[in-house]
């Protein structure tokens, strides 16, 4: 096999890794180990980027801005923001079984969608290559997982790692769309996930006090 | 037609935003000292940054335009509009909120003290300066969720259910709706580098992106179109990305009220404007699609602020109403349309940021905020009843105040380019706004009290600090109505800008 055949079937093999930690994190009840599914992706990121800097040396700079943020800090608080309390998961509105189904439609239907009709997205000749095809497909289905579980699940906590993998998703197709992009554009734009999660997670900090539970049902005081 | 545009360098853009920064990290930091002194540094601060505003709206008369960092930051006629508007409604939120903070501050989280609220109050007026006079794509975005984050502790800033509730689906919603406009921002940028045809460094600079736009294929230009729709329309409370607004703009307390609704959606329809009407030349058929999205916010805004019973949710519920038309007017991209649009954004910043006010001095005053359990406060607050007509009927769009000029101009532009539905829809609208606003006026100002309960006590006109930003507001309102042609040279050039479609 030849070098850069290895290297593409590496980048391949990372970026499908990255889409069953996604579905690992939104799927998993206990949310310690979601949120170690997401440390997980956070570092297949990190990988990621390093071996498409290869070809790109700006991405190194944006490897490293990732694994700060997004494997050390963005853990970290999520670990704090659950310490000492019971870490299952409340109830989510779609139990496990319907739920696998349609996170398994999703990331078919996204992954295809995206892998074919790559041209709509990317007008780069660039990202018509099968490497950046994946990274684009894989990136969408990040992206969709993501949203879905922010707006299904009912934990506020798991609500906020919903957040994380949309964000991820978005980050992901940076590499494909933009990967000349300037460093202090890349650093705003990690930094302020970073703060968004710390206020959210603060804000939660505050729900739970006041409440008693990071049940996002009990917010239904303010309607109409 | 102005002539030839000369681009200057100047440190003014950079000024305007950084003041505000650097006067938060020192409010923030300085916990221990006196509440009078951090609320001098704030009402200083955008002192300063308005006449910097105004001195470069003066400067960019002159056919000029400002320019710092190699372009990075950019200011013509529009951005030096928003930066006056938002320096001039901060200053005097900023000097409103220093008796309404005081009577409400108690000890408790740190997101209750009157450091935090003051530092957080200049970071949002910062960011959300820079968002206006950015030049570089992915930083309008990265300034726009800045905004989000500074507010966001704001936003819940009484750290009870309802601001708890409020504070989370804050920061959640506008999250989520930004990162699209991201993904539009990065396919904007993308699509701009991939036409060969800029450098790597100018493919970011929305100046440059609009000479080379005719060139992105078409579908990618409706993807990026839709997601900056989305995202940039979530925080701007266009219908129907706005369920997180009458919550916000209810329960942040009253000084936050007036900018959330007084200028950050604006703030954010500006981010809107600035990317999408570059891409009217090359499709036009856009158009009558964001003016749709308009009148479909203006009526349902205005249908559910209609059911409203809590003052502060039916003034948010009118701001989605009131988005829409300038919506509508921006989204036409004819000269008519973008000037009455930017002068209806002028005027619905000056009247909500006044009808805020007045609600927030009904509650100063009162304790509450229920329609249902005010009545007859006209006697006891005569210069708030006033204030509140004023800003009302203004908001309503009757002549002759300003709100009636703007609104006259959108129906006009909207009859011009044919779409009499849309004009009839605006209309309609407007006479809605009018029994909204002068109904519960009536009944909190002239009707009776509710059976059984008898009015507080010592009950008095609000504090000089809270009327008389509230009085100068209503002023402008008149003055304005009566001479329309006041604001026309910034205006005129700022519609200049954004009417891409021609005069």
């Amino acid at each position: 096999m030849n070098p850069e055949a290895l290297h593409t079937g590496l980048i391949e093999t990372l970026s499908l890794t990255l889409v069953i930690t996604s579905v690992a994190a939104v799927e998993m009840r206990r949310l310690k180990f979601s949120i170690v599914a997401y440390l997980c992706q956070a570092l297949l990121i990190v990988g990621l980027l390093l071996s498409f800097a290869s070809v790109n040396k700006a991405l190194y700079w944006w490897a490293a801005t990732a694994l700060l943020t997004k494997a050390v800090l963005t853990p970290w608080f999520l670990f704090r923001a659950i310490r000492g309390v019971d870490d299952r998961e409340l109830k989510p509105v779609i139990g496990f079984g319907p739920s696998a189904v349609i996170v398994a439609l999703l990331m078919m239907s996204f992954f295809r969608l995206t892998h074919g009709k790559v041209a709509l997205l990317a007008p780069t000749g660039m990202a018509q290559l099968e490497v950046f095809r994946t990274n684009l497909a894989v990136a969408s289905t990040v992206f969709a997982l993501g949203l879905y579980a922010v707006l299904t699940r009912r934990d506020a906590i798991k609500a906020v790692i919903g957040l994380c993998l949309l964000e991820n998703g978005v980050h992901l197709s940076l590499v494909s769309l933009a990967p000349s992009l300037p460093e202090t554009a890349l650093f705003g734009v990690a930094t302020e996930v970073v703060v968004t999660v710390f206020l959210l997670l603060y804000v939660i900090g505050g729900v739970r006090q006041v409440f008693g539970s990071t049940d996002t049902f009990l917010l239904r005081e303010l309607r109409w | 037609m102005p002539g030839e545009v000369l681009t200057e360098t100047s440190a003014l853009p950079a000024a305007v935003f950084l003041l505000p920064v650097l006067a938060g990290v020192i409010v923030i930091s300085a916990t221990r000292a006196k509440r009078a002194l951090q609320q001098w540094i704030s009402v200083l601060t955008m002192a300063l940054v308005t006449g910097l505003g105004t001195w470069m709206a003066y400067r960019i008369l002159g056919n000029v335009v400002l320019t710092t960092w190699h372009r990075e930051l950019r200011v013509d006629a529009l951005s030096a509009l928003m930066v006056v508007i938002i320096g001039a409604i901060g200053l005097l939120a900023a000097v409103y909120s220093a008796r309404y903070i005081e009577e409400r501050m108690v000890n408790g989280p740190a997101a209750r003290r009157t450091s935090t609220f003051y530092g957080l109050l200049m970071w949002f007026l910062g960011t959300m300066l820079w968002g206006c006079v950015t030049n570089n794509v992915i930083m309008l975005y990265v300034a726009i969720e800045a905004t989000t984050l500074t507010s966001g502790l704001l936003v819940a800033f009484y750290w009870d259910r309802r601001a708890l509730e409020a504070g989370y689906k804050y920061l959640m919603l506008l999250t989520i709706g930004i990162t699209f406009a991201l993904f539009g921002c990065v396919l904007l940028y993308a699509s701009a580098a991939a036409t060969n045809k800029l450098d790597g460094g100018s493919a970011l600079l929305i100046s440059d992106i609009r000479h080379v736009v005719q060139f992105i294929p078409g579908a990618t230009a409706a993807i990026t179109i839709a997601f900056l729709l989305i995202g940039f329309g979530t925080k701007a409370g266009i219908a129907p990305f706005h369920p997180w607004l009458p919550d916000a703009h209810a329960e942040a307390p009253t000084p936050i009220s007036v900018l959330l609704s007084g200028v950050m959606i604006k703030m954010s329809l500006y981010a809107l404007a600035r990317t999408v009407s570059i891409f009217y030349p090359a499709w036009p058929q856009v158009t009558i699609f964001i003016v749709a999205l308009g009148t479909f916010s203006m009526l349902l805004g205005i249908i559910l602020a209609l059911t409203q019973n809590d003052l502060k949710r039916l003034l948010a519920y009118s701001s989605v109403s009131q988005m829409g038309y300038v919506l509508v007017g921006i989204g036409l991209g004819t000269y008519l349309g973008c000037y009455g649009g930017l002068y209806h954004l002028l005027n619905h910043a000056l009247c909500k940021s006044l009808l805020f006010m007045c609600v927030g001095a009904v509650m100063y005053a009162t304790g509450a905020r229920r329609i249902s359990e005010l009545g007859g406060l006209r006697n006891q607050m005569p210069i708030t009843s006033a204030c509140y007509f004023v800003g009302a009927l203004a908001l309503a769009g009757f002549p002759p105040l300003n709100g009636f000029w703007s609104k006259l101009t959108i129906y006009l532009a909207l009859a011009r380019a044919g779409m009499w539905w849309a004009a009839g829809i605006a209309i309609l609208a407007s006479i809605l706004t009018m029994v909204v606003m002068v109904r519960a006026g009536y009944r909190v100002f002239w009707g009776n009290l509710p059976t059984g309960s008898a009015p507080p006590p010592n009950l008095k006109e609000v504090p000089a600090r809270m009327f008389v930003p509230m009085m100068i507001l209503a002023a402008i309102c008149v003055l304005l109505g009566i001479y329309p042609q006041a604001p026309y040279p910034l205006l005129d050039r700022a519609a200049g800008v954004l009417a891409t479609l021609g005069r």
